[in-house]
C-alpha cells in the first residue's frame, strides 16, 4: 500500500494589525539597502503593507508571510528602478560610465591603484552588521542607477535578460554599469572595511 | 612547430592584454559564457598577473555574499538607523486599521 501523499499545510496569513511590528524593520531594512533612502524607503514599506492589505485574499499560502511580503515590496523597489531609468538617455548613461570606468586606469590600461591582497572571508563578513553598513555606504556613493541596476544583478540576483526588459536597457549598457560598480564598490570595500580589520 | 607569437597570429587572441581589457572580460565572465578566444585571452592575463588575479577573486567572493543578504538581515539585529521609526509606525499601523 502505497502512504498516503502529505500534502503540506497552507500558510494562513497573522492579523493584519500585527504586520508593522512583526515584518516592518525587515522590510524597512531590505528597502534601505536598495534605494538608500530612509524616506523613500519607508514609503515603500507603506506601499507594501497596503499592497498587501488589498491582496490578502489571493495569498496562496505557499510561501510565508514574510517571503510573500517581500515579493511584493521587490515590485515596488523595480518599479522605483525602472521610473529613474527613463529620465536620461541609455547612450547618455552608457558614455558616463565608461568614463568613470577609464578614470580606474592610466593610458596603457593599468590600473592607477592596485588591488591590494585580501580575501573576504563569507562566514565572518556575513554576519557583520559593521560589513553591510559599509557596503550601504559605498553602494551610496555610486551614481544611482548604477547602484540600482548593481543591486538587482548582485543582492536579487536577477539574470540579465530580466534586469534589461524592466530597465529598458541593452545587455551591453548593463555589463558597462555592472563594471563600473563592482570596480568602485571593491575600492570602496577595500579602503574602509578591508583595510580597516 | 607551433611557437607563442606563431599561436598568436593564427588564433588572433592578443596574449598581452592590459588589466583593463581583462578586468573587462573578467566582469564579462560573470555575466556570460566567455567565448574562446576571451577566455584564453583572460586566463593568460590572470597567470601572469598577479593583482587582476586579487581582482577576479574578491569580486567573485564578495558576489557569493551579496546573495546572502537576506539571510544577514534575518540574523543580524537592525542598528538604529535601519529601524523604523515609531511615528511611521504609528502611520502605517493608523492606514492599515483604516484600509482593513
Amino acid at each position: 500500500m502505497k502512504p498516503e501523499k502529505k500534502n503540506k499545510p497552507a500558510v494562513k496569513l497573522s492579523d493584519a494589525s500585527t504586520w508593522v511590528q512583526q515584518h516592518g524593520n525587515y522590510l524597512f531594512r531590505y528597502a534601505l539597502m536598495r534605494v538608500r533612502n530612509r524616506e523613500l524607503a519607508e514609503n515603500l514599506v507603506q506601499e507594501t503593507f497596503l499592497a498587501a492589505l488589498t491582496g490578502r485574499r489571493s495569498f496562496a499560502g505557499r510561501s510565508a508571510e514574510r517571503t510573500w511580503m517581500t515579493g511584493i515590496l521587490k515590485h515596488k523597489i523595480i518599479d522605483h528602478y525602472r521610473k529613474g531609468f527613463r529620465e536620461k538617455s541609455v547612450t547618455e548613461l552608457q558614455t558616463d560610465e565608461e568614463q568613470t570606468i577609464d578614470q580606474f586606469y592610466d593610458a596603457v590600461g593599468s590600473p592607477k591603484q592596485y588591488p591590494k591582497d585580501w580575501m573576504p572571508e563569507p562566514e565572518s563578513v556575513l554576519h557583520s552588521k559593521e560589513f553591510w553598513q559599509t557596503l550601504r555606504e559605498c553602494l551610496g556613493h555610486l551614481p544611482e542607477r548604477t547602484a540600482n541596476a548593481f543591486t538587482m544583478r548582485e543582492l536579487d540576483n536577477l539574470e540579465t535578460d530580466e534586469i534589461c526588459k524592466e530597465l529598458g536597457i541593452t545587455p551591453t549598457n548593463l555589463w558597462v554599469m555592472l563594471h563600473r560598480a563592482r570596480l568602485q564598490l571593491r575600492a570602496c570595500l577595500e579602503r574602509n572595511w578591508f583595510e580597516k580589520k | 612547430m607551433t611557437t607563442l607569437s606563431n599561436w598568436e597570429e593564427e588564433t588572433k587572441v592578443p596574449l598581452r592584454t592590459s588589466c583593463k581589457q581583462a578586468a573587462q572580460l573578467v566582469n564579462l565572465s560573470l555575466e556570460r559564457k566567455l567565448t574562446v578566444r576571451e577566455f584564453v585571452t583572460m586566463k593568460i592575463h590572470l597567470w601572469t598577473c598577479k593583482t587582476c588575479t586579487f581582482y577576479k577573486n574578491q569580486i567573485s567572493a564578495l558576489r557569493k555574499i551579496f546573495l546572502r543578504h537576506e539571510e544577514a538581515l534575518e540574523n543580524i539585529p537592525p542598528s538604529e538607523d535601519e529601524k523604523l521609526s515609531e511615528c511611521s509606525k504609528t502611520r502605517m499601523q493608523e492606514l492599515i486599521e483604516k484600509n482593513r
